[in-house]
């Protein structure tokens, strides 16, 4: 079997993904487990000139950077194609294609632990960096 | 203070562009998933272009592990997979191209603001170089070789019958084989292999003999010079006895090479070695022979013009000492498998001790990319030297 790797947006127009990388998980309270979609995660900010973040999700602040990646990152998506052959309608097959849709070159990567935020009120929408901050406390142990 | 207009307002172009002393909202995209069907992969730099513009394919059975093949190259595809939350952020008009109008163009799509992830990635694919998977060409052309009998029953065969034999296109080949093009271009020249109306074929040794000899045949006859055969001539000699065309000109390339300089008058020179490791090979089909017996029939069958030494034949034969006789066998190369692995077990059951002069010519076609001969040996051997002066020995590690 041979799968063609393709882009149809046309190499150099092929557009530019971007990942946010952070320890452990993003916990969502239980409640919006199924309506994820478009439900705010938290937000991204870059306090000065430096390519310096913080990412402020419920009740944590990460603080992080915006690195370039050694190498860069294909985002591949995968096409399945049905393919009717015209002499013999009875036969028809799906071949797999692998679209190019994205290049990642860079991130912005928190790796440090999430810090605490003085408490306020509680926000109507929750999700937690808890379980990130659980997991950073057992590597940095 | 930090809610600052952007210039463009979604998806991962603000995030990455994201000015000072501003932010963005990061939330669920409205197509939020697990997305299986997205994948990342690494690789590097110089690689980009070959994938973009579509010089590279995926190779392989559904049952082995898909490799990456440039025009020149293989790649094994590893997944690496991390515990990190890796979150990706398409670019702002990601969702117009999804095929569910519904999400796109409804209220969720508007909802969209700042930057949205699609997926959590569970990690990414990476790419290793490989050698190429070609121990499986071999063995599925082998299957089916070409013979005397196919060529002269070649007329009447039509072409169900044709269908019924396992027989392999350039297509067919590409699709069975984990070698890029290159690769298995060269593997198929190396295997001696054939195009003959369409489909790739070893052609059997006896067949291959019996054209050899002829066209020896037909050199003394006709006052040849074996350094100089005149290709139009050759050819329609042996057609004239009854050989295919292509088959004529296959002995040529086979046990010959062109001769640079009379290019294009098509001049050829037969190859001593391959022709003598032929005739090597045909004596020792049956079984090993004693030393003498073999050196005595195998001068009489080369032609007197070509220079015959005992060391032609190495990685082709070994020898043993069986009490005072020393005894011939056929032990071929190009017959043990291409992983390293692999082939130093068969070598080590062969023999539990090598001395490098024997062992060089059964490693020297190994191909692993990174890994010098120096570390292949250190990895699936073990060397000693009995004596400071004395060549050393290799036993298996
Ligand atoms: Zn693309």
């Amino acid at each position: 079997m041979q799968i063609q790797v393709k882009c149809s947006c046309g190499a150099e127009k092929c557009p530019e993904w971007a990942i946010i990388e952070l320890q452990g998980v993003v916990e969502v309270q239980p409640s919006f487990r199924d309506s994820l979609q478009n439900l705010q995660i938290g937000l991204l900010c870059r306090p000065s000139f430096q390519e310096n973040y913080t990412f402020t999700v419920g009740y944590h602040e990460l603080t992080g950077s915006k690195v370039a990646l050694k190498k860069p990152m294909l985002v591949l998506k995968k096409i399945k194609r049905m393919n009717v052959d015209q002499s013999d309608e009875a036969t028809s097959s799906s071949k797999v294609e692998l679209d190019v849709v994205g290049v990642i070159r860079q991130k912005i990567l928190f790796k440090t632990r999430p810090k605490a935020l003085i408490s306020g009120p509680q926000p109507a929408v929750k999700e937690k960096a808890n379980a990130a901050g659980a997991a950073a406390q057992k590597q940095s142990v | 203070m930090m809610e600052q207009p952007q210039p463009c307002c979604k998806g991962a172009q603000v995030m990455l562009n994201l000015q000072p002393t501003s932010s963005v909202s990061i939330q669920y995209h409205p197509l939020f998933g697990s997305h299986d069907d997205l994948i990342l992969l690494e690789l590097d730099e110089k690689l980009l272009p070959d994938v973009l513009y579509q010089r590279v394919t995926l190779r392989g059975q559904t049952d082995e592990d898909a490799v990456l093949c440039t025009k020149s190259k293989t790649y094994s595809v590893k997944f690496v997979g991390t515990s990190n939350s890796v979150l990706l952020v398409p670019p702002a008009d990601y969702s117009t191209s999804c095929k569910n109008s519904r999400d796109c163009d409804g209220e969720d799509y508007e909802q969209q603001i700042g930057a949205s992830v699609i997926k959590v990635a569970p990690g990414n694919m990476e790419l290793v170089e490989v050698a190429p998977r070609l121990d499986k060409l071999k063995s599925i052309l082998s299957e089916n070789l070409y013979s005397s009998d196919e060529a002269l029953e070649k007329a009447d065969l039509d072409s169900m019958e044709r269908s019924k034999r396992r027989l392999y296109t350039w297509d067919d080949l590409t699709n069975k084989v984990q070698a890029s093009d290159d690769e298995l271009r060269t593997g198929l020249q190396a295997r001696s292999a054939v195009e003959i109306d369409g489909y790739w074929r070893i052609v059997d040794e006896k067949y291959m003999d019996l054209i050899l000899r002829m066209l020896f045949h037909n050199s003394v006859l006709n006052d040849w010079s074996l350094d100089s055969l005149i290709e139009d001539k050759v050819v329609s000699v042996l057609e004239s006895d009854g050989f295919p065309r292509k088959l004529a000109y296959h002995c040529l390339y086979v046990y010959g090479g062109r001769v640079e300089e009379a290019m294009d008058r098509g001049v050829w020179k037969m190859d001593a070695r391959r022709v003598c490791v032929h005739f090597a090979r045909g004596i020792l089909r049956e079984g090993k022979r004693k030393m003498e017996s073999f050196m005595e029939e195998w001068m009489r069958m080369i032609p007197e013009e070509m220079q015959v030494s005992f060391d032609m034949l190495e990685g082709e034969v070994l020898t043993e000492k069986l009490g005072v006789e020393t005894w011939v066998r056929v032990f071929s190369v190009s017959s043990l498998p291409s992983t390293p692995a692999e082939r130093f077990s068969i070598l080590f059951k062969e023999r539990p001790k090598w001395e490098w002069k024997d062992l060089e010519p059964y490693i020297r076609d190994l191909n692993v990319p990174g890994l010098s001969s120096e570390a292949l040996l250190l990895k699936y051997t073990r060397r000693t030297q009995p004596k400071v002066d004395a060549e050393p020995v290799f036993t298996a590690r």
